[in-house]
């Protein structure tokens, strides 16, 4: 039986770790502010509309892998690296309760989402 | 209740999703992708898994700081130690989930929650499949928005000062929590501290208690109504 690429590629090593040293450097570092793009977002994307234009800071730089966005069409040509990036709560929900000023939210994006802030 | 009990279907819908899958499962299977009985190896396989290796992974990180150094790490490496093979989870050749574990460590200023806003991404192969109202849209719609009012229904109330950290698991990274140890379990192995880390402890919605065990005997009751061997009685009843 003739396995897919993505499949030959993963076997042994696992996915994401597959695409390791394809993104070249990362932009971002622990730390950094960063913005979420409002980019379009035809067919298919993983980037939530609540993160859409609001400011974050990158919590952890996780891996490299091609973006959803690509993957989902079998593109793996052009892998990116991804963030964590972690919001305040009041931040992404303007009327989020001010008793609770610590609460956050964290979620992930390719580099492509990203910019600095 | 009807007079005459007429038969009523087992499974009152099947979603348009089952008719999909067993649609591509059948195709697969006619193409020779896989056999019915491989499917029915990986089903059997599937149904097996559960939340116990994580449960042990929680336990040996309260015991051992280089142990849970190595999970905060690389939650992969260390899932080895209790058994899971992330790269080859069945040990039979079928394909995994994405490896990448993140354990998220609690702290007294930090608790952790794990939510897939998109679909119901989880970390299977150390946690057994999701639980069902883990996929609803109702918990992935409002924990990201009400996480205290959603906490608080699961019974679980925190003070202000402590940060709830929400993780949208959308990528491929998968989460698990590892809860602080509870009063009350010094002296304990790690066997009697695996069994309080229940799967909801790992998702973030509970904490473990040391009177609250994963095999806690369960009252047995008669049943009200015994069974009748027919279905065509009332089926609401037991839902």
């Amino acid at each position: 039986m003739k396995r897919s690429h993505h499949a030959e590629k993963s076997t042994g090593k696992g996915d994401p770790q597959c695409f390791k040293g394809e993104a070249g450097p990362a932009k971002f570092k622990v730390g950094d502010r960063v913005r979420i793009k409002n980019l379009p977002d035809i067919f298919y994307t993983r980037c939530q509309v609540y993160t859409r234009g609001a400011e974050g800071t990158v919590a952890v730089v996780t891996h490299e892998s091609p973006a959803p966005e690509d993957e989902a069409w079998d593109n793996t040509d052009k892998p990116e690296w991804f963030y964590i990036v972690r919001f305040k709560q009041k931040d992404l929900w303007s009327d989020y309760p001010s008793a609770y000023p610590n609460d956050s939210v964290q979620t992930e994006f390719s580099e492509r989402w990203l910019e600095k802030a | 209740m009807a007079e005459k009990h007429k038969a009523a279907p087992m499974v009152d819908e099947v979603s348009d999703f089952e008719i999909l899958e067993a649609a591509v499962r059948e195709l697969a299977i006619e193409k020779g992708l896989f056999t019915a009985d491989d499917h029915r190896r990986f089903t059997e396989f599937a149904h097996s898994i559960g939340p116990l290796p994580a449960a042990r992974l929680v336990a040996k990180a309260w015991l051992d700081p280089k142990f849970k150094k190595l999970a905060l790490e690389d939650g992969v490496k260390a899932s080895l130690q209790v058994g899971i093979d992330w790269l080859n989870p069945t040990g039979f050749g079928t394909p995994s989930d994405y490896t990448d574990l993140r354990v998220l460590e609690d702290t007294a200023k930090v608790k952790h929650v794990v939510v897939c806003t998109l679909c119901s991404c989880y970390p299977r192969p150390i946690l057994g499949h999701s639980p069902e109202w883990y996929r609803t849209p109702n918990y992935r719609r409002r924990l990201v928005r009400w996480p205290r009012q959603v906490l608080a229904e699961f019974g679980l109330q925190l003070p202000a000062d402590v940060e709830i950290r929400v993780e949208d698991s959308n990528q491929k990274c998968r989460f698990m929590v590892l809860p602080m140890r509870p009063a009350g379990t010094d002296g304990w192995s790690e066997e009697q501290l695996a069994s309080i880390v229940t799967r909801d402890c790992m998702i973030g919605v509970a904490l473990p208690h040391p009177d609250r065990k994963q095999d806690d005997k369960r009252p047995i009751h008669p049943a009200v109504h015994p069974i009748q061997h027919d279905h065509g009685h009332d089926h609401a009843h037991g839902h």
